[in-house]
């Protein structure tokens, strides 16, 4: 029992870290119908960002401020960090190919994502790069409750992410821009007819997205994970399956989706096996996509001729 | 030839054709008319094959089109045009009517690629009878015309090129989506010599969705009128247009009293 | 008079030109289009090129060049980057015929070529002891490859663009990872662990092709067997894109719901793009797998794919000629930037062409170039005055041009350091000088000049791999604003 419980704990953190990648995709796809396949990228860049803070404050062993401080600098500058590098990419790579042909912003995405992945490779080498190794924040901040260990650092993961998707819901549907959002994301045309302006509401909208990467970027590392230029990639692949598996363009149903990826991620590799777990999260996305093409929370786009 | 018994169709809560019973004769042109939302377009992709009916039956000659796929109700022989028109824009004017002739052409992925006699033979007639069809909208789709882009076109030839198209398909029972939206008056008295050629030259039977009462009156031999969903009169084209649920959903309630 | 009205002289003109044509205002809009698209001055040249020279004469050169090549070249390493380009060629095709005609996203086709390579490497290597006559071995990969790809292909009946792209890849990373993880499989009714790719290790002492008891093993004969299939590919290609699978293949890039509509089985011909594209990968792979005589799973991962997808689109989706040249471009580029030499010297010709590109004039171009070497002195003489270390020449000199180079660039001591300062400030000017006046884009451009040759002198130069992509990277985004046609295709309309 207290196995399992492990499991399902490691898998609903891993599961916020999804989640957070996939409300990303969600919300880039549901204002501009693109994949922003750069999008693992910037979670990449967070995870940097996190770590050359960490290290600028003194690192994990001898920071020059508390540790809950300096872990929040580290989101703070991280998420502030992606979320303008999320307006540059929108600004440079996507908004001259909005009238486009349906493929070019894919590829030109795909041309981002390669550029974002050297550019690291450049100026950061091809070290992984661990926040953490001596795992002395998780150490100091652990505890255990009925046969679960539950480390501080899984915990406060798992709580961030969870308060950042609320946040999100609240600014989606509480605030001017957020609304304006959800107007464009229905009708473009007529949200662009109703005086929204629609660059301002995009800029805002991959901010918030890549944002929310820079913070799955951190928790990445918070969780022990290696940081290199690379990283970028599975972790993608995984937050648009959350994204897909929950429903394209739904919030709640990428917040689902990413939790059940997790879960399953986690539940496969303590069961199953540990090489394949990929595989097994492949396989999950194939069926859902065969079974319910429009995600578990999606809604059934009507075909118009 | 063409049959229709007790057809729904709903999307979710909403209910875009109820128990629509339609016959189509060999020979005939039937027009549907409506205001817009009355369904007339969903009826064509509940034909076609592109939604399946939520109940009710499709024949067409006495086989069920229900649950086919739309390329498979292509070939049992029903032929369409959109409403907005949906060419191959970045294929030449000829391929997009060669291209129509799949269902009844053979050639495989080796005998196009050794280019076998069999092929060969094929790809030539499929040429030939593409440029017959052109040439049935006299010469504006013909000669220096066959190898441009559709987008090259005017808005009214590619009305009529999308018209060749489907006829390359070899279709029974041809499906005209409003044929004369966007002409201007000349082209729209031109579509209804084109519509009743189709007849007398190709031996078709049409179903027909259009706005433009002229169109109507000069090509149906039958009218049927759609409202919600719901067909509220069926008959000639007298009979129809002067039908008090017609000119109610047409104009609203006032006026149908007023008359 | 409002702004956006046309003018009542050019609308005139118009007219009387039209009218002067003697042809249909139909006709006159059309070749409008044209026109249009018809670019004048150097970004109009590739059109010119393509247009001006008919197909045989071109294939009729090529089939020529290449043929001298095989004949004549006896150096190994050509020849060897003449067999990668044959390689090369047929991956782009096999891309081109899934993505340029029937318009499918596939972003795990790099994975079929990685089974081919493996599959080959399974039997006919030591790995698993099997050593299976060449015939056999690759009539199965092909079927094999075939079967895949059927089954890859599933998914696109339900998905469209993004969704299926996002599938294949992930299809792609299952092959990587299965193959890491298939070194070390346990199966519960075994003891002992069972080892069938060896995993990050590769496979090595894989048997040369061998057809009626002629041993490939000289690189030349895998020239010759490339040359032969790509040649056959060519004609086969071409010919079923002019006939009816590929006209029905474009309806459904076109329009998948009216090609549906006017009866093309549109499920059964993307199944079929797929298996076509999927067993040309993998007849590549067992190729590829015979000449290199080892295989390693990296070398079937994303930066390979990202080459394929950057030959097919820069040589323009949908046309074979711009795939060979895409593929050209590709596997050759990075051989020649190998070499430090010519690598400085194809920057410096780039760098000239984009000036003189940018420049439009004869004046502006000498401005900027004289502008360049002014500020390459200021600064060696400012860091001078402030006697920061520089980097003794016979440490830094690389080829001819770095050694002229030398006299006027100032070589910093801690290169990686300065060279990451100077890349991250070229990336914000350039992005700044795509949004700013064009007089602060004349100001601009020198600077962004000299901190090209800079950061390629000090840093690029010696990361020929990181480079690589980084030039691809940027072509891709750069190319889908400019021409998202490539090189050789035509420009297309879309209505969204």
């Amino acid at each position: 029992m207290s196995y399992l419980g492990q499991q399902l704990v490691n898998g609903l953190t891993l599961g916020g870290v999804y989640a957070l990648i996939a409300l990303g995709y969600t919300l880039v796809y549901g204002v501009l119908q693109i994949l922003n396949f750069a999008h693992g990228d910037v979670y990449m860049v967070g995870a940097f960002i996190g770590f050359f803070v960490m290290v600028g404050l003194g690192g994990p062993l001898k920071p020059s401020v508390p540790v809950a401080v300096m872990i929040l600098i580290m989101f703070l500058v991280a998420m502030l960090g992606t979320g303008l590098l999320g307006i540059v990419i929108e600004r440079f790579a996507y908004r001259p190919l909005r009238n486009s042909t349906r493929i070019a912003p894919l590829i030109s995405a795909l041309g981002v994502s390669i550029l974002l992945q050297n550019a690291a490779l450049l100026l950061f080498s091809a070290n992984i790069r661990s926040y953490d190794t001596s795992s002395y924040i998780s150490s100091t901040l652990g505890f255990s409750f009925a046969d679960i260990t539950i480390d501080g650092v899984r915990l406060f993961v798992l709580v961030l992410s969870i308060a950042l998707m609320f946040g999100l819901a609240r600014w989606v549907n509480g605030t001017q821009v957020g609304r304006a959002m959800r107007a464009i994301a229905y009708d473009r045309d007529a949200a662009v007819m109703m005086g929204i302006d629609v660059d301002k509401v995009i800029r805002w909208t991959f901010f918030v997205s890549a944002a929310l990467a820079g913070a799955a970027g951190v928790m990445n590392g918070l969780l022990l994970r290696g940081v290199s230029n690379g990283m970028g990639l599975v972790p993608g692949l995984k937050g648009f399956t959350a994204a897909v598996v929950g429903g394209i363009g739904s919030i709640p149903g990428a917040m689902l989706g990413g939790l059940l990826l997790g879960v399953v991620e986690s539940l496969a590799q303590g069961y199953l096996s540990t090489n394949f777990s990929d595989t097994i999260t492949f396989a999950l996305l194939i069926v859902v996509m065969l079974l319910k093409p429009n995600g578990l929370l999606g809604k059934r786009a009507i075909v118009k001729a | 030839m063409l049959k229709l018994s007790n057809v729904t169709m709903e999307f979710g809560a909403l209910r875009s054709i109820s128990e629509l019973d339609l016959t189509v004769n060999e020979g005939e042109i039937v027009s549907v008319i409506g205001p817009n939302g009355a369904g007339k377009t969903t009826l064509f992709n509940v034909i076609t094959g592109i939604y399946t009916p939520t109940s009710g039956s499709v024949e067409l000659e006495g086989k069920s089109l229900v649950g086919l796929d739309p390329a498979r109700v292509n070939h049992a022989g029903v032929a369409r045009t959109f409403q907005n028109v949906r060419l191959f824009l970045n294929m030449s004017v000829i391929e997009n009517v060669m291209s129509a002739t799949y269902g009844h052409t053979r050639a495989g992925l080796f005998a196009s690629a050794l280019a076998l006699p069999k092929s060969r033979k094929e790809e030539k007639a499929v040429r030939a009878k593409a440029e017959e069809l052109l040439s049935f909208f006299g010469s504006r789709l013909t000669g220096y015309r066959w190898d441009q882009p559709a987008y090259s076109l005017s808005y009214a030839n590619r009305r009529r090129l999308e018209i060749a198209r489907a006829l390359a398909t070899e279709p029974k029972l041809l499906l005209l989506d409003e044929p004369a939206a966007g002409m201007n008056p000349k082209e729209t008295q031109e579509i209804t010599q084109v519509v009743e050629r189709l007849r007398a030259e190709k031996g078709l039977t049409i179903l027909i969705i259009e706005h433009d009462m002229h169109v109507v009156e000069g090509v149906s031999d039958r009218v049927v009128a759609l409202d919600h969903g719901v067909k509220i009169a069926e008959g000639n084209f007298d009979h129809v247009a002067t039908h008090p649920d017609v000119v109610e959903a047409y104009l609203g309630r006032g006026a149908a009293d007023r008359k | 008079m409002s702004e956006n009205q046309v003018p009542e002289e050019i609308q005139e003109s118009a007219a009387t030109e039209a009218a002067k044509l003697g042809i249909g205002t139909d006709e006159w809009v059309a070749q409008h289009e044209e026109r249009i698209a018809r670019k004048k001055g150097i970004k109009g040249l590739p059109q010119l090129i393509n247009e001006s020279i008919p197909a045989w004469a071109r294939w009729g050169v090529l089939l020529l060049i290449s043929f001298a090549f095989g004949a004549f070249v006896d150096n190994q390493y050509l020849l060897r980057i003449g067999v990668n380009l044959g390689l090369f060629v047929m991956l782009s095709y096999g891309l081109n015929i899934v993505m340029g005609y029937a318009g499918l996203l596939d972003l795990g086709y790099v994975a079929f070529y990685g089974i081919g390579a493996y599959g080959y490497a399974l039997m006919s290597s030591e790995q698993i002891g099997h050593h299976w006559s060449t015939w056999l071995t690759v009539l199965i990969i092909i079927i094999g490859t075939a079967l895949l790809g059927y089954i890859v292909s599933l998914p696109s009946r339900r998905l469209f663009g993004d969704y299926l792209a996002i599938v294949t890849l992930f299809f792609g990373q299952v092959f990587v990872q299965l193959v890491l993880a298939s070194d070390n499989i346990t199966f519960p009714w075994a003891e002992d662990y069972v080892d069938i790719t060896a995993g990050a290790n590769g496979i090595p002492g894989i048997d040369p092709f061998s057809f009626f008891g002629h041993k490939f093993l000289n690189i030349r004969d895998y020239y010759w067997l490339l040359l032969v299939l790509v040649a056959l590919l060519t004609i086969a290609i071409s010919r079923v894109n002019r006939t009816r699978i590929g006209r029905a293949w474009r309806t459904i890039r076109e329009d998948a719901l009216a090609a549906e509509s006017m009866g093309v089985m549109v499920n059964r011909l993307k199944t079929m793009a797929f298996v076509t594209g999927a067993a040309i990968a993998g007849l590549a792979g067992a190729i590829f797998a015979a000449m290199q005589t080892a295989v390693f799973v990296s070398g079937f991962d994303m930066p390979l794919m990202t080459m394929i997808y950057a030959a097919v689109i820069l040589g323009g989706s949908g046309s074979l000629a711009g795939a060979v040249m895409g593929a050209i471009v590709m596997s050759v580029l990075p051989e020649v930037l190998r070499v430090t030499n010519y690598s400085e010297i194809l920057f410096l010709a780039v760098l000239v062409l984009t000036l003189a590109a940018v420049g439009k004039s004869v004046k502006r171009f000498t401005i900027n170039i004289v502008g360049i070497a002014l500020i390459g002195f200021l600064v060696k003489i400012l860091l001078g005055a402030a006697s920061i270390k520089t980097t003794p020449t016979k440490e830094w000199v690389v080829g001819p041009v770095s050694r002229a180079l030398s006299h006027w660039m100032y070589v910093p001591l801690d290169r990686v350091l300065w060279g990451n300062c100077a890349f991250v400030i070229l990336i914000v000017l350039i992005a700044y000088f795509t949004t700013t006046t064009p007089r602060i884009k004349s100001i601009l451009l020198p600077v962004i000049g000299y901190l090209g040759i800079f950061l390629w002198e000090v840093r690029l130069v010696t990361d020929v791999n990181t480079t690589r992509q980084l030039l691809i990277g940027a072509m891709l985004v750069v190319l889908m604003i400019t021409r998202p046609q490539g090189f050789l295709g035509k420009a297309r309309v879309e209505v969204l």
